[in-house]
C-alpha cells in the first residue's frame, strides 16, 4: 500500500508513537483514550485524505473522519486484527462516506452509466498541495464520476486489491475492473495524457 | 500497458504515485471525537463463555416469569377440584437433586440461583401430587438430564473454551429448566407429557 510522505510527514514524526498500532489498539479496548488519541493522531491524515477524495468536500471529509474513529472506538471490541487496523479503518471511513453519500442522494454510477456525462466538479483547493503537475492529477481526480473516482482513489493512492475495493465499495470485482478503466481513461484525457492501447 | 517515460513508467501512473494519502484535516478533530466517545465507555469484548451464560440466564428469567403467571391462573382455576381429588402422597423416595453444575449455573449470581430454587420448588410440590407411575418417569428423564449436564460441565472444565461444550451444556440446562416449567405449570388433572 502506498504510504504518505506529503508535506506533513514532520508532524506526523512528532506524533508518532514507538508503540505498535496492536498496542495502542489492545491498551485502547481497556479504555485508554490517549491510546486511542496516538491512534487518531497516527492515522486521521490517510483517513482525511481518503474521505476528503471520495467526498471532494473538506467539511464532509471532516465528518466523515470523526465519525470513522466515533464509530471505531464503539467497534474495537469486535476488531479482531485480521488485518491492519489502518486498513480497518479505512473500512469504516469508506462506509461513512457511502452512507453520506446515499443519505444526500449522491450516488455511484453503475456500470451502464456513461461516465462521460458526469458533472466535474473541481476539489476545493488544498494547500497541502503545490501547484504543477501533483495538482493537476487531483483536480482530474475529482472531476471523475464517484463510481469511477472511488475505485482509482483506493486503488490507485491507497493500493488496495480490486477485490479489497469491490468487498469495500459493495460491488462486484468486474465492476471495479470497469471503473478502474474508465476513471484511467478520463484521467488521461483531461490530463492531456495519450491514451494507450489497453485503455 | 502504456506510454512510458523515459524513466521506464507510465506518466499517469507516476503521477497518481506522487499524490500523498496523507491529507491534514484544517483543524484538530480529536476534542470532538473525544467529547463523542467519552459518552461511550468502551465495552470489553464479552468472551463466548459470557455470552452463553447471559442467553441461559435470560432463557431462565423468561421460563420463571411465563411459569409463574400460569401457576398463578391455574391454581386459583384447579385449586379446589385438586384438594378434593388428590390425596397427599408420599415424598418421592429418591429425592430429585439439581445438577451439581461444577461448570454451573452459581456462575449467573444469587438472583438467577433464587429463581431457579423457586421454580425447583413448585416443581417438587407438583410432582408430589402426580400419579406414581408419572412421577416416575418425570424423575427418571430429569436425572438423565442432569446426569447429562453433570458429565458435559465435568468435560467443560477441562477445556473451558470449547464451544460446542458450552452449547451443548446450555442447551442441556434449558431442557431441565423447560421440563421443571412444565411439571409446575401442569393442571392438577389431566395428563401430561414425560418425554421432555
Amino acid at each position: 500500500m502506498t504510504t504518505g510522505a506529503g508535506t506533513h510527514s514532520s508532524a506526523l514524526t512528532a506524533d508518532r508513537s514507538p508503540l505498535s498500532d496492536s498496542a495502542l489498539v489492545a491498551a485502547a479496548r481497556k479504555g485508554d483514550m490517549k491510546a486511542f488519541e496516538r491512534l487518531y493522531r497516527l492515522h486521521s491524515g490517510k483517513v482525511m485524505g481518503l474521505c476528503l477524495r471520495m467526498t471532494r468536500r473538506r467539511d464532509v471529509a471532516e465528518d466523515c473522519v470523526q465519525q470513522t474513529f466515533i464509530r471505531a472506538w464503539r467497534s474495537l471490541a469486535a476488531f479482531e486484527g485480521r488485518s491492519a487496523f489502518g486498513t480497518w479503518l479505512h473500512r469504516i471511513a469508506v462506509n461513512e462516506v457511502l452512507t453520506h453519500e446515499r443519505n444526500h442522494g449522491t450516488r455511484a454510477e453503475s456500470d451502464g452509466e456513461a461516465v462521460e456525462d458526469a458533472q466535474a466538479v473541481p476539489m476545493e483547493s488544498h494547500r497541502e498541495y503545490d501547484a504543477g503537475e501533483v495538482m493537476d492529477v487531483e483536480r482530474a481526480l475529482a472531476t471523475l464520476p464517484p463510481g469511477s473516482r472511488h475505485v482509482v482513489v483506493l486503488q490507485t493512492v491507497y493500493g488496495y486489491s480490486h477485490e479489497e475495493v469491490a468487498d469495500m465499495l459493495g460491488i462486484a470485482v468486474g465492476t471495479c475492473k470497469a471503473q478502474l478503466h474508465r476513471g484511467r481513461r478520463l484521467l488521461r484525457e483531461r490530463m492531456g495524457l495519450p491514451e494507450t492501447s489497453d485503455e | 500497458m502504456s506510454e512510458i517515460t523515459k524513466g521506464g513508467r507510465d506518466p499517469l501512473d507516476e503521477a497518481l504515485a506522487s499524490l500523498s494519502a496523507d491529507v491534514r484535516p484544517e483543524r484538530d478533530l480529536w476534542p470532538e471525537i473525544h467529547a463523542e466517545i467519552a459518552k461511550t465507555p468502551i465495552l470489553a469484548p464479552a468472551s463466548r463463555v459470557q455470552t452463553t451464560w447471559f442467553r441461559l440466564a435470560a432463557t431462565v428469567l423468561l421460563v420463571v416469569a411465563t411459569s409463574f403467571t400460569t401457576y398463578y391462573i391455574t391454581r386459583h382455576s384447579v385449586q379446589p377440584q385438586t384438594a378434593q381429588n388428590v390425596e397427599p402422597l408420599p415424598a418421592p423416595v429418591t429425592p430429585v437433586q439439581p445438577a451439581s453444575f461444577s461448570f454451573g449455573p452459581e456462575r449467573l449470581g444469587a438472583g438467577y440461583m433464587n429463581a431457579r430454587a423457586e421454580l425447583d420448588k413448585r416443581f417438587q410440590e407438583r410432582l408430589a401430587t402426580l400419579p406414581a407411575a408419572d412421577r416416575a418417569k418425570v424423575e427418571k428423564n430429569l436425572a438423565d438430564i442432569r446426569h447429562a449436564a453433570d458429565e458435559i460441565s465435568a468435560t467443560l472444565a477441562q477445556h473451558p473454551s470449547d464451544p460446542l461444550l458450552q452449547d451443548l451444556l446450555m442447551s442441556t440446562y434449558q431442557s431441565e429448566l423447560q421440563l421443571l416449567a412444565n411439571v409446575s405449570d401442569l393442571p392438577s388433572a389431566g395428563s401430561m407429557r414425560t418425554d421432555l
